[in-house]
């Protein structure tokens, strides 16, 4: 091949793909015992919102893109671990776990998945799309009384991501979306636990106002974007890619 | 400082028996119920990891040997979490006599061997009160190694310590394992009121030493089951001493 048509290719795909600088990754709190908050080249990139918010769309069209820009990805969720994720569901289902208990059954299911996928995949050099993280955990006991504090102690193990982008769309269009995708509401993401109604969609309706204000309230410690997600699909996944290329080109925040 | 189930005026009283496996703590704290019970008190026995849900999660684990420190600590933490809420609480509101075949200082001594942060483990556990008693039975290391080794020679992966890598001898890890969690109780005593029965003596005499303490600290009459009630039911006898399962089961 000649030289210069070599340059040209080579130049070509350069601006395609851009190659992550490394960066320190710190823990909450003291992290995993054994594990350093080393630097490495890996990015955890959060998606946070309620369901119907968008989340997996946006995530799926996120792996679809940066895997066209030549970057591994791995992409974790909550109740997904080996260790509980069967035990959890079925908690779930019969609604027989208290608080604390459920609470502290997530937060497994959580270092779980952080010890064995997140710092891993990282190290590794992989972008880790995480569909919610330890925010939504905290914000849903929060709603239910239980101590920030507490929470922050538990949650001290997490790895502080890259970004967290947080989806916000009103109530009102996601029992809409809701309605659109499954024709029924989610018990728990309509908060029938707390008894704010017997009515599911007045529940609902408070239920995601409730946490849209908890999270408010974790934003000032945490830093979150927030993206609106009210707009066109095409729309808000333009608004992650630009925020997202930022975080790539290894500056701090998006 | 957390408080006892006393002090927060409750009705009822948590018993704790703390130690190391083979200390022979089941087997008095077993007696204990017994004693109890034929008195007709009312009368509730707990034991560590053995919340039905949770504990098919941490069998699994433990089997395929999948728990960190961390997972460790948390999913015994959801257990205890899930005995404390359902079962704990609502019985010593109802005024029963609550005794805990291990309590929170299981973890902490544990957990902090294993590397986690005692400041973190206890942040845990700070939703759960202290116990109103708690007895700590202390055997020299070597008797108690004895006991294990001796019933059972096959050592279970944690129980064994296996997963701190201390030795690749299952027997040299339990030893220098063990040694380090009594290393943990021992610094724990006095911060939280252990009472400390010398577990080399005969059973009999350390039975008579908790139940002398027992009616000392605490006014047995007023746990009475009413006896119309109490006079429907048949004894349960179970015999714990000679199948017992392990804490790590």
């Amino acid at each position: 091949m000649e030289r210069g048509r070599a340059l040209r290719i080579k130049r070509q795909v350069e601006d395609r793909i851009v190659v992550p600088r490394p960066s320190h990754h710190r823990f909450y709190g003291h992290g995993i015992p054994g594990v350093d908050g080393e630097k490495v080249a890996g990015k955890l990139i959060v998606v946070e919102g309620a369901d119907g918010s968008g989340r997996s769309t946006q995530i799926a069209r996120l792996v679809e893109w940066l895997e066209g820009n030549g970057h591994a990805t791995v992409q974790v969720g909550l109740k997904r671990s080996t260790l509980v994720s069967e035990e959890l569901e079925q908690a779930k289902q019969g609604n027989i776990l208290s608080r604390t208990t459920l609470s502290l059954f997530y937060a497994t299911d959580f270092a779980d998945q952080l010890e064995n996928i997140i710092l891993p995949a990282l190290k590794a050099g992989f972008i880790v799309l995480a569909d919610r993280y330890i925010y939504t955990l905290m914000a849903r006991d929060m709603v239910r009384g239980m101590d920030e504090a507490w929470l922050k102690n538990v949650y001290g193990i997490a790895l502080e991501p890259d970004a967290v982008f947080y989806l916000t769309v009103s109530p009102e269009e996601l029992v809409q979306r809701n309605f659109a995708k499954n024709a029924t509401l989610d018990y728990w993401e309509s908060g029938m636990d707390l008894g704010f109604s017997r009515d599911m969609f007045d529940s609902f309706l408070q239920y995601q106002r409730a946490i849209g204000k908890v999270f408010q309230r974790l934003q000032a410690s945490y830093g979150f974007t927030i993206i609106d997600g009210n707009g066109s699909v095409d729309d808000v996944s333009a608004e992650f890619k630009k925020r997202i290329a930022v975080v790539l080109a290894g500056r701090q925040h998006a | 400082m957390a408080k006892t189930f006393a002090e927060l005026k409750f009705p009822g009283r948590l018993i704790a028996v703390e130690g190391l496996d083979g200390s022979g703590k089941s087997t008095q704290v077993y007696l204990l119920k017994r004693w109890l019970e034929l008195q007709g008190l009312r009368v509730y026995f707990s034991e560590w990891n053995s919340s039905e849900l949770v504990k098919a999660a941490t069998s699994k684990g433990k089997k395929r040997e999948l728990l960190s420190p961390t997972t460790f600590s948390l999913i015994h933490a959801t257990d205890f979490a899930d005995r404390y809420e359902r079962h704990l609480v609502p019985l010593l509101r109802a005024g029963y006599i609550v005794l805990c075949d291990r309590y929170i200082f299981t973890a902490y001594a544990r957990d902090v061997v294993r590397g986690c942060p005692p400041e973190w483990v206890r942040g845990i556990y700070d939703f759960a009160a202290l116990p109103d008693l708690t007895f700590f039975f202390k055997a020299e290391l070597e008797v108690s190694l004895q006991r294990i080794l001796d019933g059972r020679p096959q050592l279970k992966y944690f129980e064994a310590g296996m997963d701190l890598r201390l030795s690749s001898d299952p027997y040299e890890s339990f030893r220098i394992f063990q040694g380090r969690i009594l290393e943990q109780y021992l610094a724990m005593s006095t911060e939280f009121n252990f009472l400390v029965i010398d577990a080399n003596q005969l059973i009999e005499a350390q039975q008579l030493v908790v139940r002398e303490l027992i009616s000392q600290r605490i006014n047995l009459k007023d746990f009475k089951h009413k006896e119309s009630y109490y006079a429907k039911r048949a004894p349960v006898v179970r015999n714990k001493l000679w199948n017992e399962e392990g804490p790590y089961e």
